[in-house]
């Protein structure tokens, strides 16, 4: 839907650029909140009207419109109009589809992860299997956080190449127990970075399962992996431990004591000894 | 972003082994092999590391100390001289060598909190820049992997350092407790908002030859390279700072934090007053309030967007301001408690595995400040905080600020 004229007046309305190129002039709280209030109270219609005027990223045309979809999301969120925020972000999700640019559609994603809920879940999922989309679907369900695992995993099974790794990376990020599975088949990818994210995931779960897990996928014998690895038990040992699971967690710090014995890793052993002591 | 002559990578005290090894039968046995807290060192020589080496870089890596010998330079600008001995443009092969001691991290802030942790991961002492974090999360993630390796961590601004401590010691007392403060203090100006403010109109360039762009944007989106994201000026960019306030107001507010007490506990009511914000550029705010549990005010007022603020007069700060808080037995009890003493810098705390004055728990807090600012900037909305779980209460939204995703592989 074009933008209709009313909304076209709007948007003239807000700050231009100053000659730097940035906001620092002519930025009238009042009138600016005036402005989106008007963009607002036309609805649907100017949000796509809106989407419509958005231009590429840096050009003079994107400007106003940019800005405006920002503070209108916002807007319905500082007014607590919940119908407004869902059909907002229904219409940014529906564009996700059409064949406007890159650039564009990662925009919309991040506007998606500043003011979506669950009506945006699936229209990210469905992304995370696009190449040149998966990051931004990603970062924003990872923000979105609530419901949004279900989109990881669902997505695992059809992902290549990068996407993996922010698939992988969004499932241990949000730590959900029915990850588990998914993480555990990560624990012996080919990429060194699901196999660390993979681990991450399992150490943020806590579930006494990943002991055995964790301490078998620890075989890198030095560097970046080896290094993660450690960090991936010790938080593992902590959140066991935090939820009482004392035993778990010993055989998790015995595990870094037994296996870390070169010098210059002694910080890990002593690591290992100061939970081991505040287990007791 | 180019690298003085005078911060240039010098024989370390290794390479000066190696070469030496057929000619003298001594051995020194480097710190790092040692490692440890209480363990005295034969050698007081440590090696060292700097990671981002344009800006303060240079003068970060000093602040290490006298005694460390800079063995190797990462920035994601030397593609043409990387040679992953002496020059890296990936932090992880640095972390990676046994011979490094000690870190000191010069990056964009969008890197502190992740190449901090790293570096604590691999069991490095670490001097990082201010502010020590771009997100409120971060900070509390740093402080844990403080903790969790027992590393000495110190952020490169000493404010604190000159504190008489007289303030900070009826705080820390704890004969204050349970009285209601009614202390207001406003700073005024000196927090460059318009300097480091973003580009919302800027002109798409190409990736210049020699800068690993990906590496450069790190955790943040890989948006298209404009030039102004590049260099001093990613200040400006939420993607890598916060603005002005990211850059200066942790100068302002580590002493301040430290003889008030404020960097033992964070905000809980924060009022801010700017115009809506831009969604990737830093950019205009006009004052914001924050309000403690314990009745004390602090006020932040930039002087460089619309009125200045005067809802509340400073008051009620002094040192005698707050004995006047004690009965004649509690300030008593006070006059005979010993004096606060000084606190470490990282010199000496690497030396003698005593907590930095800076350490990365009380950043954290500090940090928090001028982060929960522009999380109320950004929300564009009042919002109350809870110091125990660093969330914002009931707003699900404010709090995706305070926890910010990051780009794969990178996490906190």
């Amino acid at each position: 839907m074009a933008a209709s004229e009313q909304l076209k007046k709007l948007v003239a309305e807000l700050p231009a650029a100053d000659g730097r190129g940035m906001y620092t002039a002519g930025m009238d709280k009042a009138k600016i909140e005036k402005t989106i209030a008007a963009i607002h109270g036309g609805g649907p219609a100017n949000v796509e009207g809106l989407v419509d005027l958005l231009g590429e990223a840096g050009s003079e045309e994107n400007v106003k419109p940019h800005y405006a979809l920002h503070c209108l999301a916002n807007h319905a969120l500082q007014v607590k109009d919940e119908k407004a925020r869902r059909g907002l972000c229904e219409t940014l999700a529906k564009q996700l589809t059409s064949n406007r640019s890159q650039s564009i559609k990662a925009y919309l994603c991040q506007e998606l992860g500043w003011a979506g809920r669950e009506e945006a879940l699936a229209p990210l999922g469905a992304l995370l299997t696009d190449d040149s989309l998966c990051v931004p679907a990603a970062m924003a369900l990872v923000g979105i956080r609530k419901g949004a695992a279900e989109q990881f995993r669902l997505a695992w099974p059809k992902a290549k190449g990068s996407a993996r790794r922010h698939i992988m990376d969004g499932l241990a990020e949000l730590a959900e127990a029915k990850s588990l599975s998914v993480l555990t088949e990560g624990l012996k990818d080919d990429d060194r970075e699901v196999r660390i994210a993979a681990a991450a995931g399992l150490a943020n779960i806590g579930d006494p399962t990943a002991v055995e897990l964790l301490v078998a996928a620890d075989k890198a014998p030095v560097g970046w992996e080896r290094t993660q690895m450690a960090s991936n038990h010790l938080k593992l040992a902590e959140h066991l431990a935090a939820s009482g699971k004392q035993s778990d967690a010993t055989r998790v710090y015995k595990h870094l004591q037994k296996s870390r014995t070169d010098a210059t890793e002694k910080y890990l052993r002593d690591a290992a000894e100061r939970g081991l002591k505040a287990l007791a | 972003m180019s690298e003085s002559k005078k911060n240039s990578v010098t024989p370390s005290r290794r390479d000066f082994l190696a070469v030496s090894a057929g000619v003298a039968a001594f051995t020194i046995v480097p710190r790092h092999v040692l490692g440890g807290q209480g363990q005295t060192p034969p050698s007081e020589s440590f090696g060292g590391a700097l990671i981002g080496c344009g800006g303060r870089g240079g003068a970060t890596f000093r602040g290490l100390g006298h005694n460390v010998r800079r063995l190797a330079s990462c920035d994601v600008k030397y593609k043409h001289r990387v040679d992953n001995k002496i020059f890296y443009t990936d932090f992880r092969k640095v972390l990676e060598r046994k011979d490094i001691d000690v870190v000191a991290i010069a990056t964009p802030p969008g890197w502190h909190a992740l190449i901090s942790i790293a570096a604590m991961e691999a069991g490095k002492d670490v001097l990082c820049e201010k502010p020590m974090t771009r997100f409120i999360g971060e900070g509390r993630a740093v402080a844990e992997a403080e903790k969790r390796y027992g590393r000495i961590y110190q952020i490169g601004t000493y404010g604190r350092f000159g504190s008489n401590r007289k303030i900070r010691k009826i705080f820390e007392s704890g004969l204050l407790k349970g009285k209601k403060l009614e202390s207001v203090m406003v700073q005024r100006g000196g927090k460059k908002v318009k300097m480091w403010s973003g580009m919302v109109r800027y002109d798409v360039r190409d990736v210049p030859e020699n800068l690993d762009w990906d590496m450069y944007c790190g955790p943040a989106p890989l948006r298209e390279f404009n030039a102004h994201r590049f260099g001093g000026t990613h200040r400006g960019y939420w993607d890598y700072d916060g603005g002005g306030l990211g850059d200066m107001a942790h100068h302002a507010l580590d002493r301040l934090c430290y003889d008030y007490a404020r960097d033992l506990t964070s905000a809980v009511e924060i009022i801010p007053h700017a115009p809506p914000a831009h969604p990737e550029a830093c950019g205009m705010w006009g004052w914001c309030e924050f309000k403690y549990a314990d009745g004390f005010t602090f006020v932040l007022d930039s002087g460089e967007w619309g009125d200045a603020y005067d809802r509340l007069k400073d008051q009620k700060t002094s040192e005698s301001d707050l004995r006047g808080l004690l009965s004649a037995e509690e300030q008593k009890k006070l006059d005979a408690l010993p004096d606060l003493e000084p606190l470490v810098k990282f010199p000496e705390a690497i030396r003698t595995r005593r907590q930095a004055g800076g350490h990365a728990a009380a950043s954290h807090r500090v940090s928090t400040i001028y982060h929960l600012a522009n999380v109320a900037f950004r929300a564009g909305r009042p919002i109350r905080f809870d110091p125990e779980t660093d969330q914002v209460i009931g707003d699900e939204e404010a709090n995706r600020i305070v926890h910010q995703p990051m780009r794969s592989p990178w996490r906190i």
